[in-house]
């Protein structure tokens, strides 16, 4: 046996490197990825041997889709997993896409184990290999520029002076961060104007504002339904302390805090009713961190009047408003609901207040006992106010420009993961409300 | 003094090696390339000081260096408006000139070298060599070096204060205006 | 330079020396994640995946960018991982147990830190892109701030030695260890330490909110050498630490070389441990951290042990 042979058989019991995208509906399921020992969630597509795509992804992201796929180093292999979802469909070029319903996980390692050991070729790009303009030949060295400033040097736009805060006049680079960005919800572009690392300005993008979600995941589902039927209040608040662990991982993992990431991970997905100790103990860990201070004191602080009557839920109430739909209903009222409310406004106080909540919802799912919440067409999910047309994250999108402008790209980052946005939740809703346009 | 092949195949190397990045700084076609040729050609300096037995003085050489081609390289990038300077440019300039003052330099400093009168006497124990620095650093000539270094402190306070936006006058480009020297005279700008 | 050993047995043991230490590293940290995130496997897993997760990167594709430095990415892992050795064979395990002992083995120590800087910049501006370049600046400016009390904290260390000799400055710890002679020593240096090899809190360069950072364009064989140059590089910190602060070979009972690799091991399992229970810095926070209060303590800490020495 070659070399070669005998490092690829070793080669196999690695963890297999994953890049997963989430396609709508299934957002909370890939994160719980994590998981799972076999596979380990890779940052950026480089060292992935693995893609795997969960869900229907919409038109828009499939060119994205397609770059991180060729940005893989070979030997590699697609896994596209429906998630539950009937009917899946498959992005335009993945002709040799591995189709999987079933547990994601163990179509990655038998397609990591067959590309080793070469049953299976790497798949070819995608996207044919052709400069982003035209450059070769032009200029002194035929690298495309023009001098020291012009052109566009190897296909690539130069950064242009611009003005900074401290009133210098410094580079300043374009550079678009999204959709597929690990630590921002799949489908946000963040196109940016960097100066070195401050961003400058910066414009929006929710590519997943026209999708189709074809299923909605177990954790979006209480309140997909809270729509337009009573459901069990104890069910939408063991959803919502899951939700709200699931978004303080995401906080860690941006934090460099993986291990802590996985921990919160393993609590909310076994989580029952009368777990509160065990949130509050995670809770102290998460303080004795100190990435409540050093991290994300101070910063992507939200003014309360940016956000007062977006319905923006944890988010507008760490900002000190007592916005919440649950105080209008008469079955948390008999409960004796009364919101939390954190009057810091900045990360830090929202990754409080999530933490604060889900030992609340814990305590409300444990006494709820057979009450229903109210079916009024409107549900305060863990991001806000739903409705039939719209979510709360979709209407934070409008202030978050504001929110992100002239700060560092580690803050920006930390803002937009404590922001907890989820663009799944709007065409969820509205592929409930007009069923044959989902189909 | 260490001595050997292996001492003499390093000098060698050190001294190769630091022609060949010393030239390529003028070669290169990009700003932050030139400045870690120009490090590599001062380390390998540094590791000929060191062989010479002035062990800290080639190991401080090859410390500050490290710093200052960073600072140099970053400064250019921030500055030059160029995506990580790998946009290729004309690294020279003045040639003629420039080429006139290096032979002139090359010829001077290669006078001094052949010509000189050397002491040929061994070199002492290294820790010794460190030792004796120090005794110089802070006994006969503690006054001109404390001098010196309290002169470059305040200089850089001083750059640093004039470089800020906030002045004595007012925020640096909001139409501050200096006094006249003169009382009689209109307020310059 | 007094060599105590052949080179060829120098190179032997430093090398033996920097491979059981990276894959002590990776177990290591394994080790304190799992005990983190709640769910420690099997010893056999926790032995056997770190060097299957090599195998895999070195059967791995090398990728690389559209018009990188490719000679600047090639040499940025060797250049660091040479650095790390450089520094390791400047530890001492005992007395006459030294790979390299040179009169001014503290500045040829601060010397790699310092060179560090470059390998880490090189690492992330090569490869040309935003995120790989983003970290570099982040390690310079990092860096530049933890550079002054890190030579501050060393140096403290060298007056009650009255030497800049490694073997002298731990002789000098016998009747006591630094840590104890200088409490503020030790913290600021493994703060530094931590820095050096961007670990856990101090890892900006390479970050998660930079997908990776310096190292986001790396695959296959790069990859793994960039991981196993910056565990080497801790490894020599933790010696260092060790040897500074925790007073190297002395110790009772045990020889001195057993003690010197023990001590080694808890700053290490320290260091690890605390880079999976502290999260990220903000740069911003750091560097202001850095230049107000770190320097001000390091400076106390060279005026009190002087003081006391007086």
């Amino acid at each position: 046996m070659g070399l070669t042979a005998l490092l690829a058989r070793v080669a196999t019991g690695a963890p297999v490197p994953v890049f997963a995208v989430a396609g709508p509906g299934t957002r909370s399921l890939i994160r719980d990825l994590r998981l799972r020992p076999e596979i380990r969630l890779v940052d950026t597509p480089r060292p992935a041997s693995v893609l795997l795509v969960g869900g229907l992804v919409p038109a828009e992201m499939e060119m994205a889709v397609a770059r991180v796929h060729d940005a893989m180093a070979h030997p590699r292999a697609t896994v596209l997993w429906s998630a539950g979802a009937a009917g899946l469909g498959r992005p335009e070029g993945f002709d040799d896409a591995i189709p999987v319903d079933g547990d994601p996980v163990a179509a990655c390692v038998a397609a990591y184990r067959d590309i080793l050991v070469g049953r299976r070729g790497s798949e070819p790009p995608i996207l044919p290999d052709v400069d982003p303009a035209p450059w070769r030949g032009v200029g002194p060295y035929g690298q495309g520029g023009s001098g020291m400033t012009g052109g566009v040097p190897y296909g690539r736009p130069m950064a242009e002076l611009g003005p900074d805060p401290d009133g210098l006049r410094l580079d300043v680079l374009p550079v678009a961060v999204g959709p597929l960005f690990p630590r921002f919800p799949a489908g946000l572009v963040v196109d940016a104007r960097l100066a070195g690392d401050l961003v400058l300005e910066v414009e929006v993008a929710n590519l997943l504002a026209n999708a189709t979600a074809a299923a909605p995941s177990p954790e979006a589902d209480p309140f997909l339904r809270a729509l337009g039927e009573r459901v069990a209040i104890a069910d939408l608040e063991l959803a919502r302390a899951r939700a709200h662990l699931r978004s303080v991982a995401e906080a860690l993992l941006a934090a460099g805090l993986e291990a802590l990431a996985l921990r919160a991970l393993r609590i909310a997905a076994n989580l029952r009713a009368g777990d509160g100790a065990l949130v509050r103990r995670l809770a102290t860990i998460i303080s004795a961190t100190q990435v409540l201070r050093w991290s994300l004191r101070g910063v992507g602080a939200v003014p309360p009047e940016a956000v007062a009557g977006l319905g923006a839920g944890p988010v507008a109430r760490a900002s000190g408003l007592r916005e919440d739909l649950r105080l209008e209903d008469p079955a948390y009222r008999d409960l004796g609901f009364a919101p939390l409310v954190d009057a810091g406004g900045d990360a830090a106080a929202r990754l409080r207040l999530r933490l604060g909540e889900a030992v609340q919802s814990l305590d409300l799912a444990a006494r709820a006992g057979a009450r229903a919440a109210t079916a009024t067409g409107r549900v305060e999910t863990p991001r806000g106010r739903l409705e039939a047309e719209s979510s709360a994250s979709e209407r934070l999108f409008t202030v978050l420009p504001s929110l992100l402008r002239e700060h560092e790209w580690g803050d920006v980052v930390a803002t937009i993961v404590s922001l907890d946005l989820d663009l799944e939740e709007g065409p969820l809703a509205r592929g409930r409300a007009r069923p044959e346009a989902a189909a | 003094m260490i001595a050997g092949p292996l001492v003499d195949a390093t000098f060698w190397v050190f001294a190769l090696g630091s022609i060949v990045a010393g030239y390529r700084v003028f070669r290169t076609d990009s700003m932050v390339r030139a400045a870690f040729y120009l490090l590599a050609s001062f380390a390998g300096v540094g590791g000929i000081v060191v062989l010479l037995g002035a062990e800290f003085l080639g190991m401080v050489l090859i410390l500050m260096m490290a710093g200052e081609m960073l600072i140099m390289a970053i400064v250019m990038v921030m500055f030059m408006m160029n995506p990580a300077g790998l946009n290729p440019m004309v690294m020279v300039h003045q040639n003629r000139r420039a080429a006139v003052a290096g032979i002139v330099a090359f010829v001077a400093l290669a006078a001094v070298g052949l010509l000189g009168n050397f002491p040929a006497r061994p070199v002492p124990d290294p820790s010794t060599a460190t030792a004796e620095l120090g005794t110089e650093l802070l006994g006969d000539s503690m006054l001109v070096f404390q001098s010196a270094g309290v002169a470059l402190l305040s200089t850089m306070i001083g750059a640093v204060v004039i470089a800020g936006r906030k002045g004595r006058f007012g925020v640096a480009e909001e139409d501050s205006i200096e006094p006249s020297l003169q009382p009689d005279e209109e307020p310059g700008r | 330079m007094r060599p105590y050993v052949g080179a060829e047995v120098a190179l032997l043991a430093t090398a033996a020396a920097l491979v059981a230490g990276v894959y002590l590293v990776a177990v290591l940290d394994r080790f304190a994640a799992a005990l983190v995130a709640g769910a420690v496997g099997s010893w056999r897993r926790l032995l056997v995946v770190p060097l299957a997760a090599a195998a895999a990167l070195l059967v791995q594709q090398r990728r690389t960018t559209e018009r990188p430095d490719g000679a600047g990415w090639a040499v940025a892992p060797a250049l660091f991982f040479g650095l790390a050795a450089f520094a390791l064979a400047l530890v001492p395990l005992g007395p006459d147990l030294v790979i390299a002992d040179p009169s001014t083995g503290f500045v040829a120590f601060s010397a790699a830190i310092a060179f560090v800087m470059i390998a880490v910049f090189l690492h992330g501006w090569s490869p040309n892109s935003p995120f790989a370049l983003h970290g570099a600046y982040r390690y310079g400016a990092a860096a530049l701030s933890f550079q002054i009390p890190f030579l501050l904290a060393m140096l403290a260390t060298a007056l009650p030695a009255e030497s800049l000799s490694i073997v002298d400055i731990v002789r000098a710890q016998e009747p006591a260890w630094n840590v104890l002679r200088q409490p503020l020593g030790l913290p600021l240096y493994l703060v530094v330490g931590v820095g050096v090899s961007f670990w856990g809190p101090l890892n900006l360069s390479d970050a998660s909110d930079v997908a990776g950072g310096t190292s986001v364009e790396d695959s296959g064989v790069a990859r793994l050498l960039w991981t196993i140059a910056r565990s080497a590089m801790l490894v020599a910190v933790a010696a260092m630490g060790a040897a500074g602060f925790l007073g190297g070979w002395w110790g009772p009972i045990l020889p001195g070389p057993a003690w010197m690799i023990a001590k080694t091991g808890a700053v290490l399992l320290a260091i690890l441990a605390a880079g999976h229970l502290l999260a990220r810095v903000r740069i911003a926070t750091f560097v202001l951290v850095a230049w107000a209060v770190l320097i001000p303590l390091a400076l106390l800490n060279v005026f009190v042990s002087g003081a006391i020495l007086l």
